[in-house]
C-alpha cells in the first residue's frame, strides 16, 4: 500500500524520544572530581573542599571527620601552620582567598568544646609497630597506624608528648590546652605511651626492629649547628632555639640592650618577639631571604607564617633582608657590633645556587649580643648506621628507607619539611607504607590533577571580602595570651560558604538546567564520581554548553568516537 | 485515502526511567533536531516548564515548529498547533475563543520565531494585540531567519553579517537598525510586554509567569542565540547571551501599559566588543578597516544608548542584576 501524505498530520507527545541524538556527537561531557589547589597544597593532605563543602551544608561535625581522617590536629595546624593552602587557593585570583586555617581552627575548637571523639579503633589487628618522637610527624603516624587497627608503642625522650609544638611554639601562637586536648584525643585511641625512652640512651634500634613490625621515627632535628663568623665566636655564644626553649620552660631569658639574630625561620621570628616583649629595645632579624610582598619570588622569602612576620614588624622587630653577617666586632671575646653585607642566592653557572655577597655594600650594626638561629640537623647517637653521616635523612615519598626495611621516617627529620602539616603529612603516609608492606599491597597516595582557575565559571560567584580573624593589639600583646582570635560560628559559616568548591560538583542545578537537549539528569543517589547528575548520552549532542556553564569545573568534554 | 498512523511511543518500561523521575514539568522532550547549543531549543524549554502542563501552543513555521515536530514524532508533550508561517497569532487568538467559548481557563501561547514575529507574522500579532485576546505570545529572537538559511530580519542587529547583507566593498553587513518591536508591541496598550534571555533562566521563568498571570494579551521577547546562524562556538551560547545583556545591546525590560516597569540593572557593563568577537556574524568588524572601526563604535554607541534610555546602569550590588541574579545557590539532590 503506498503511503500518502495528507495536508494534516499530528503526532503522539514526548515520541522524539524514539530518535537518539546521542548519536550526533563527537565529543561527550563526564564529570572530573579534580583536586583542588588548596587540596594540592595541604603538605598534611587535606582537601578543604570536602571539608568546607559540609560546613557548607552546616554538618560540622562531618566536616571535622573528613578532616581528621587526614589530620588529627586541625585545632594546631589552623593556629600555626603557614597555609600555602590560602597562597594556591583559586578564590584569591578573583577577590581574596579562603581562610582555611580560620575555619580550620573553628573545626579543631568546636571538636574540643564539644568532646567529639573518634570512631572506635579496631583493635590491634595488623600487629605491633613503635613509634619514636611524639612531635607532630610521630603522633600523626601513631594516630593513623592506631586507626588502621595497629597497637602502637609510641616513644618520646621527653616527659611530654609534642616536640617542637609544646617544647618551642610560643604559648601566644598555640595555647597549651589546644595542644593537650588534641594529643589527648589521639592518645585515647588506644596508644601505648611511653615517655622519657630516648633512643641510642634507653632503647637500641636493632631492638626495636626485631620486637616490632615496622619502626616509625619522627624524631625531629635535635642538634645545633655549627656557627661561628669567620672562625669567630661570642663569648657568650648561645644557640636561639636552645634560648627560646629555656624560656619557655623555665621563664628566663638573658637581656641585652642590643640584640641581633642571625636566621630566617621561626625560631627567628619567634625569639625576636619574645625579646622585644621582655623590653629589649633593639631586636634585629638578618636573613639571607626576602621579606614577602610584591614581586618577591615565593621560594626565596622568609619561611614562616605570613602573619606572624606582620606582627613582628608591628611590634617594632628590624629585618634587614638579603643580608649576611660578615665579621664580628668584638672586644675581647664580648660582641659590640657586627658588620653586614648584602647577598643573594644566585645560579653559581653549574646547575646550582650559590651565595653572592656584594662588595662594596658593607655596613655596621651595633648590638652587644648576636645569636644564631639557623636550624637544627639529626643527633646521630644510636641510628648512626641509618645516617651515613648525613645530617638528615634520605627517603622515599613514603618515608622508607632504601637501606632499612621497616624502619620508616618523616618530619623534621628529612631535612626539607620544617612545618607541623608536613610532619603530619609523612605520618600519614608512613602509616599507609607501613600498612601496605605488612598486607603486601602497594602504598597509593591520592592523586588527582588539579583545577585551575581558568576552569571555573566565575559569573556563578560575587565578589566577597574574607570574613577577617580578630587580632590583639600591639600593646595589648602579652606573654601567654593569644593572639588571633577565631571565628564565631557564623562567622565560620560565612566564610566557608566564600569556597568555590574547585573541581567538585556544589550541586547548582545549572548543568540540569542549561542543557538544550534535557540530556542531563538529576538523580537521588549519588553516583562514584560524587554528583547527582548524570549524562544521558542517548540524547547528549555534545555542544558543551555544560561544560562552560559548570561553576566549578567539574564537566569535562573528551573526544567520543 | 489511506490513513497514515504515527509512531507509537516505545512500550513504556516497567519501572519509572530516571528521566520520568526529574523533578520538573516536561513539556519539550529530548530527541528533538535542533543544532547543538541552540539557545531557542533551551529557551522553549524553559517556557513550558515555567508554563506548566495546561497550556496550548501554537508555533509559526521556523526552527523550532521544524526540529520539534520531524514527523511522525513530535517533542512536544503539550497540545500545539502549526498552520503558517505567519499565522501563529491568529491560530491562538482562534483556541483561545474557543477555550473561551467552553468556559475553559486553558492557557493559550502562541510562538514565533523573530522572522515570524518582527516581519512576516506581524500582522496577524498585531490584531491579536488590539482584540485583547488572553493569549502569551513569545518571540524566540535569534536575530535571523534562520531555518531557512540565515536571512536578514527586522530583528537582525546592524552590522551583523547574514547571507542577504553580506559585508562588502558596500556595506558592513546589516545597513538598517534592529526594530525595536517591545515599543511597537506596548503602543498596542497591552498590559504586559517584556524582554527576557535564555541566559538567564530565572529571569525567563519568573517572567513567563507573570505574564500567564495576567488577564489579556502579554507578549515575551526571549533573546535566543544560534550557533549556526552567529557563528559561535555551540558551548558558548549561554555566555553570549550573558554578554548581549551585560553589554547593553540586549535590553532586559518590563513594559506595563507601554510605561517602562522593571529592568534587570547591569552591575558591571562590559564592551561590546567582547560580545561581538566571538560571533562569526560580526568577524568584518575586526577587519583592519576604518569603517570596520567605525561600526564598533556605531554598536557600542547603540549600547550606551540602551543603557542610558531604560536606566540599565545598577547603583550598587543588586541581588537581581546581571551578576547577582544567577550566583549559584545548592540545588541539590533529590529528595
Ligand atoms: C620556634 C619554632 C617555631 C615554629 N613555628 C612553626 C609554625 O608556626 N608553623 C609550623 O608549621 N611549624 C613551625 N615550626 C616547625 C615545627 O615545629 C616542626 O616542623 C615540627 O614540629 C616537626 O615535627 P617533628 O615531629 O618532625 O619533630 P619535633 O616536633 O621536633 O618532634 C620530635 C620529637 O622526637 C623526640 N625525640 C628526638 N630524638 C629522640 C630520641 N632519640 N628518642 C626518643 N625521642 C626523641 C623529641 O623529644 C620530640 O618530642 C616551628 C619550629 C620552631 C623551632
Ligand atoms: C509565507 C512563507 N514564507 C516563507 C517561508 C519559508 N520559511 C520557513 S521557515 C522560515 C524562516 C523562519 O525564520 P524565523 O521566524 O526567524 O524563525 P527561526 O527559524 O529563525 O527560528 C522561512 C523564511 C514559509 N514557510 N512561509
Ligand atoms: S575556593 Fe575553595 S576549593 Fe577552591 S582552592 Fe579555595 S578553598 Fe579550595
Ligand atoms: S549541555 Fe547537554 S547536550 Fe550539551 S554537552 Fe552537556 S549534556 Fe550534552
Ligand atoms: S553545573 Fe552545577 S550541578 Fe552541574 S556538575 Fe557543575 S556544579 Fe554540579
Ligand atoms: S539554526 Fe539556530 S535556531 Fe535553528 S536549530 Fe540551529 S541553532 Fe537552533
Amino acid at each position: 500500500m503506498a503511503t500518502l501524505l495528507t495536508r494534516g498530520a499530528y503526532a503522539l507527545p514526548g515520541t522524539s524520544l524514539n530518535f537518539k541524538t546521542g548519536t550526533w556527537r563527537s565529543e561527550k561531557p563526564q564529570h572530573k572530581h579534580w583536586a583542588a589547589p588548596c587540596h594540592s597544597a595541604c603538605p598534611a593532605g587535606e582537601d578543604a573542599q570536602a571539608w568546607l563543602a559540609k560546613v557548607q551544608e552546616h554538618k560540622p561535625r562531618e566536616a571535622w571527620e573528613a578532616l581528621t581522617r587526614v589530620n588529627p590536629m586541625p585545632a594546631v595546624t589552623g593556629r600555626v601552620c603557614p597555609h600555602p593552602c590560602e597562597s594556591a587557593c583559586n578564590r584569591g585570583q578573583y577577590d581574596e582567598s579562603i581562610t582555611i586555617h580560620g575555619v580550620e581552627r573553628w573545626l579543631g575548637d568546636q571538636a574540643i568544646a564539644n568532646r567529639w571523639t573518634y570512631p572506635e579503633a579496631p583493635k590491634g589487628a595488623g600487629g605491633r609497630i613503635a613509634v619514636v618522637g611524639a612531635g607532630p610527624a610521630g603522633l600523626s603516624a601513631a594516630y593513623h597506624l592506631r586507626r588502621r587497627g595497629f597497637e602502637v608503642t609510641l616513644f618520646d625522650a621527653m616527659p611530654e608528648a609534642g616536640g617542637l609544638l609544646r617544647s618551642a611554639i610560643p604559648l601566644t601562637r598555640l595555647p597549651r590546652d589546644v595542644l593537650d586536648a588534641e594529643i589527648a584525643r589521639i592518645m585515647g585511641l588506644g596508644i601505648d605511651f611511653q615517655p622519657r625512652h630516648a633512643l641510642g640512651r634507653d632503647l637500641r634500634l636493632d631492638d626495636l626492629r626485631s620486637s616490632y613490625r615496622a619502626v616509625f621515627l619522627g624524631i625531629g632535628a635535635g642538634k645545633s649547628r655549627e656557627w661561628s663568623v669567620d672562625g669567630a665566636v661570642p663569648g657568650d655564644y648561645a644557640d636561639g632555639l636552645h634560648l627560646l626553649k629555656e624560656w619557655i620552660a623555665v621563664g628566663g631569658i638573658p637581656m641585652p640592650k642590643a640584640v641581633a639574630i642571625h636566621g630566617g625561620g621561626n625560631t627567628a621570628v619567634d625569639l625576636a618577639r619574645v625579646w622585644k616583649r621582655a623590653g629589649v629595645a633593639e631586636v634585629h632579624v638578618i636573613t639571607a631571604s626576602a621579606l614577602p610582598g610584591p614581586g618577591a619570588d615565593p621560594s626565596d622569602v622568609l619561611n614562616v607564617v605570613p602573619r606572624e612576620l606582620k606582627e613582628a614588624i608591628e611590634e617594632g622587630i628590624v629585618f634587614h633582608e638579603h643580608r649576611t653577617i660578615q665579621r664580628l666586632l668584638m672586644r675581647g671575646s664580648k660582641v659590640v657590633g657586627l658588620e653586614m653585607v648584602r647577598l643573594r642566592k644566585l645560579p653559581d653557572g653549574k646547575g646550582r645556587m650559590a651565595r653572592v655577597a656584594f662588595e662594596g655594600t658593607e655596613t655596621v650594626l651595633h648590638v652587644d649580643m648576636v645569636v644564631p638561629a639557623i636550624g637544627e640537623v639529626v643527633e646521630p647517637t644510636g641510628i648512626e648506621s641509618l645516617m651515613h653521616g648525613a645530617n638528615y635523612f634520605r627517603a622515599d615519598a613514603f618515608g622508607r628507607l632504601k637501606d632499612a626495611e621497616g624502619v620508616l621516617v618523616g618530619g623534621d627529620s628529612r631535612g626539607d619539611r620544617g612545618t607541623v602539616s608536613a610532619a603530619i603529612g609523612d605520618g600519614r603516609k608512613a602509616a599507609e607504607a607501613i600498612d601496605a608492606m605488612l598486607s603486601g599491597r602497594d602504598a597509593v597516595e591520592e592523586r588527582r590533577d588539579v583545577v585551575t582557575f581558568d576552569k571555573l565559571n566565575l559569573h556563578y560567584f560575587e565578589r566577597s571580602r574574607r570574613v577577617a580573624l580578630s587580632e590583639l593589639p600591639v600593646e595589648k600583646r602579652t606573654d601567654v595570651d593569644e593572639i588571633e582570635g577565631g571565628y564565631s560560628p557564623a562567622e565560620a559559616s560565612r566564610e566557608a560558604d566564600r569556597c568555590l568548591s574547585c573541581g567538585n560538583c556544589l550541586a547548582c542545578d545549572n548543568c540540569w538546567t542549561l542543557c538544550p537537549d534535557s540530556a542531563v539528569l538529576k538523580m537521588k543517589e549519588i553516583a562514584s564520581d560524587g554528583s547527582h547528575y548524570r549524562f544521558d548520552y542517548d540524547y547528549c549532542k555534545g555542544c558543551g554548553v555544560c561544560a562552560v556553564e559548570c561553576p566549578c569545573g567539574f564537566i569535562e568534554m573528551v573526544a567520543d568516537d | 485515502m489511506n490513513k497514515i498512523e504515527p509512531a507509537a511511543p516505545e512500550a513504556p518500561p516497567q519501572e519509572l526511567s530516571p528521566r520520568d523521575r526529574q523533578p520538573r514539568w516536561r513539556g519539550l522532550e529530548a530527541g528533538h533536531r535542533a543544532c547543538q547549543g541552540c539557545g531557542e531549543a533551551l529557551a522553549a524549554r524553559l517556557v513550558l516548564e515555567a508554563a506548566g502542563p495546561d497550556v496550548v501552543v501554537t508555533n509559526a513555521t521556523g526552527c523550532l515548529e521544524v526540529f520539534t515536530t520531524p514527523w511522525p514524532q513530535s517533542a512536544w508533550r503539550v497540545p500545539w498547533l502549526h498552520s503558517l508561517f505567519e499565522n501563529s497569532a491568529a491560530i491562538a487568538s482562534g483556541v483561545e475563543a474557543a477555550m473561551k467559548a467552553k468556559g475553559q481557563r486553558t492557557k493559550v501561547i502562541a510562538m514565533g520565531g523573530d522572522g515570524g514575529t518582527f516581519d512576516i507574522g506581524f500582522q496577524a500579532l498585531s490584531g491579536m494585540l488590539e482584540r485583547m485576546h488572553n493569549v502569551l505570545y513569545v518571540c524566540y529572537d535569534n536575530e535571523a531567519y534562520m531555518n531557512t538559511g540565515i536571512q536578514r530580519s527586522g530583528s537582525t542587529p546592524h552590522a551583523a553579517m547574514t547571507t542577504t547583507s553580506p559585508p562588502g566593498k558596500e556595506r558592513m553587513g546589516k545597513r538598517h537598525m534592529k526594530k525595536d518591536l517591545l515599543s511597537i508591541i506596548a503602543a498596542h496598550h497591552v498590559p504586559y510586554a517584556a524582554s527576557t534571555s535564555v541566559s538567564f533562566p530565572a529571569d525567563l521563568r519568573r517572567k513567563v509567569r507573570r505574564a500567564l498571570d495576567i488577564e489579556g494579551p502579554t507578549f515575551l521577547l526571549v533573546h535566543s542565540p544560534c550557533p549556526l546562524g552567529w557563528g559561535h562556538d555551540a558551548s558558548r551560547s549561554i555566555e553570549i547571551g550573558r554578554l548581549a545583556v551585560e553589554c547593553g545591546l540586549f535590553p532586559v525590560v518590563e513594559l506595563e501599559r507601554g510605561e517602562l516597569g522593571g529592568v534587570m540593572p547591569i552591575r558591571e557593563p562590559r564592551p561590546v566588543t567582547e560580545y561581538l568577537k566571538l560571533q562569526n556574524r560580526f568577524r568584518h568588524l575586526f577587519a583592519d578597516d576604518h569603517r570596520a572601526r567605525e561600526e564598533r563604535e556605531h554598536l557600542q554607541a547603540l549600547a550606551d544608548h540602551n543603557i542610558d534610555k531604560y536606566h540599565l546602569r545598577g547603583d550598587g550590588a543588586d541581588p537581581l542584576d546581571t551578576a547577582g541574579i544567577d550566583t549559584v545557590r545548592r540545588g541539590g539532590p533529590l529528595r
